[in-house]
């Protein structure tokens, strides 16, 4: 406590929304826009993370043409299913920059002296979510265009994919920070992230499956309600150990 | 203290002497059981092992609660014993289980639901010790891996929730295989739905008609991956309303029943049967499978107390060297 009355002057100097007494959701911004920030200056996790997922979706557009319904009957589940696999390892790739950047550049303990863990948690969480809607959006705009996908239920697929981007990052972010402390981080990643997203991949798929086919609401409503479960309970579960991660 | 000894010692050869003992009565108590041949005694290895798997899964995230509440070493060390330990009989439970998919299913692996879970189970252990091996500094290595523990935790309903809607259905024990649950089958019609599935086996009604007091059916069999074609003929008593004769599906030995039956509209309840009696149900099989239970939670409690008193030994000859090293 001490130390951040201490370095109240240095940190104001740099982050001046971020004081130590600011409120959670004014510190929480406050983080996100630095990070935003300075991912603008370097665009590495942007870079990294768009050019992954249009080589996944040009090659998987070069080895099979553009599908059609004639020559494959469970076509929707085999396009949702690939266009799920471009988005998780498109994730994996950048999802973890946000934390691993703090420890390379050494600022996690001026950040840790700026403002409380569960506004990093929060900055982190917001910074990772508009990076992965981003990604998707890119992802499957040219996932639809190069393998001439017909999308019946485009509603219902844009509602799965923001539903299944929630779940993703509230399961990852936590984990970006536990591997950022860890010598070996890019492959750790996914090794990690993978077991824990198994449920939120498989409902996510069958729901774009359907989306996809065509079928009505009716037929997401389940995967919707169970990526909104996910999204929370792993959402409570993060800022009740985030604080056990971010320790010194 | 050397009581407690004693009495370790005394409880070590008691369950090597139970285990024994199970090992013997898997093979010489145990009854065989019609349609599945000796293949059907590894209930008595396999359903032990993976309850065994979940207990340990459970012992291991309470112990990492713990340690993040309290910082003692000796809960890092359970909560690594335990899931070592978990891991251990989470592979017996998937070798032992896919061994008999094998000769019984006719496939090693299903995507069952409960393969499901136990693989994911799998892959989140590996991907603990992998995180453990990863950090280099003790106490962050603790920490952060009773985290991951901790978070692998929440995420666990989700997949049991989710595992059984991935297959259409199951062909592990919950609706086959013990006397007494039930399928829900499937109806077939002359003049609607003649194609069904049930299981990963397609079903195409051919025909019903009546011969005497019995309603026979014609169904046509496709085995996964069209592997075998068959035309079978259940047949149905119509004065007692139970089914008479199941066929076996071809290469598979399960038998393919009719439940109800309507010969005025041409429709048929039809349904999967594991061959002979519960297996369960039979006294000697009963007992050996709970005297199993038990022998196999001594032999985990054994195991992993064992493996947390060796971490902490390290740990303790590790911290004294350090000690005596000379400062530079």
């Amino acid at each position: 406590m001490d130390q951040h009355v201490s370095s109240r002057s240095t940190v104001e100097a740099s982050a001046p929304a971020a004081a130590p007494g600011a409120p959670l959701l004014a510190a929480a911004w406050a983080v996100f826009r630095k990070d935003v920030r300075s991912e603008l200056r370097t665009r590495y996790a942007l870079n990294a993370i768009l050019l992954f997922a249009v080589s996944t979706v040009v090659a998987m557009s070069l080895g099979m043409g553009p599908l059609t319904v004639s020559r494959n009957a469970d076509l929707p589940i085999i396009q949702a299913a690939l266009l799920w696999v471009a988005i998780l390892f498109a994730a994996f790739t950048g999802l973890a920059r946000a934390f691993v950047q703090e420890e390379e550049a050494r600022t996690a303990a001026a950040l840790r002296l700026s403002t409380r863990p569960t506004a990093v948690f929060l900055g982190k969480l917001l910074f990772n979510l508009a990076l992965l809607l981003l990604l998707v959006v890119v992802t499957t705009v040219l996932f639809i265009i190069m393998l001439r996908v017909q999308v019946g239920n485009p509603g219902l697929l844009a509602a799965l994919l923001l539903a299944g981007s929630l779940g993703l990052v509230a399961a990852t972010t936590l984990i970006a920070a536990i591997i950022a402390r860890a010598s070996v981080k890019g492959a750790l990643f996914a090794v990690l992230s993978f077991p824990l997203l198994a449920p939120l991949l498989v409902v996510a798929i069958q729901g774009s499956a359907n989306a996809i086919a065509g079928r009505g609401w009716e037929s997401g409503v389940g995967s919707l309600q169970v990526l909104a479960g996910y999204t929370i309970a792993l959402f409570t579960a993060s800022l009740f150990l985030f604080n056990s991660v971010w320790e010194p | 203290m050397s009581d407690r000894l004693r009495l370790d010692q005394a409880a070590k050869i008691l369950l090597g002497v139970w285990m024994a003992g199970i090992v013997v009565a898997m093979f010489l108590v145990v009854p065989q059981y019609v349609g599945l041949g000796d293949a059907g005694r590894i209930i008595i290895l396999h359903v032990p092992t993976a309850w065994i798997t979940t207990v340990a899964f459970a012992v291991s995230a309470v112990y990492s609660i713990r340690y993040l509440w309290k910082r003692r070493a000796a809960d890092d060390a359970g909560a690594v014993a335990a899931a070592e330990a978990g891991f251990l009989f989470c592979t017996l439970a998937t070798v032992s289980g896919m061994w008999f998919a094998n000769i019984v299913w006719g496939t090693p692996w299903n995507w069952d639901p409960r393969e499901t879970t136990i693989l994911i189970l799998l892959l989140i252990y590996a991907a603990y010790f992998a995180l453990r091996s990863a950090l280099d500094d003790l106490e962050r290595r603790r920490r952060l891996s009773a985290v991951y523990n901790l978070f692998a935790a929440v995420t666990m309903p989700f997949l049991l929730f989710v595992a059984p809607r991935m297959a259409e259905s199951t062909l592990h024990p919950n609706c086959a295989f013990i006397q007494g649950s039930h399928c829900d089958g499937i109806w077939l019609e002359l003049n609607g739905t003649r194609v069904g599935q049930l299981g990963d086996v397609v079903l195409a009604l051919q025909g019903v008609e009546q011969r005497g007091d019995l309603a026979v059916a014609q169904v046509e069999v496709r085995m996964p991956g069209l592997q075998n074609v068959a035309v079978l003929a259940p047949t149905f008593e119509l004065m007692s309303g139970k089914p008479a004769d199941r066929p076996e599906f071809p290469g598979q030995q399960f038998l393919l029943a009719i439940e109800e039956v309507d010969l005025a509209k041409g429709r048929v309840l039809l349904n999967m049967e594991a061959p002979g009696s519960g297996l369960l149900s039979n006294s000697r099989t009963f007992w050996t499978f709970m005297a199993a239970n038990i022998g196999f939670l001594g032999l985990f409690i054994w195991l992993y107390r064992l493996r947390a008193d060796v971490l902490l030994l390290q740990d303790r000859l590790a911290r004294r060297e350090v000690a005596y090293e000379p400062s530079v």
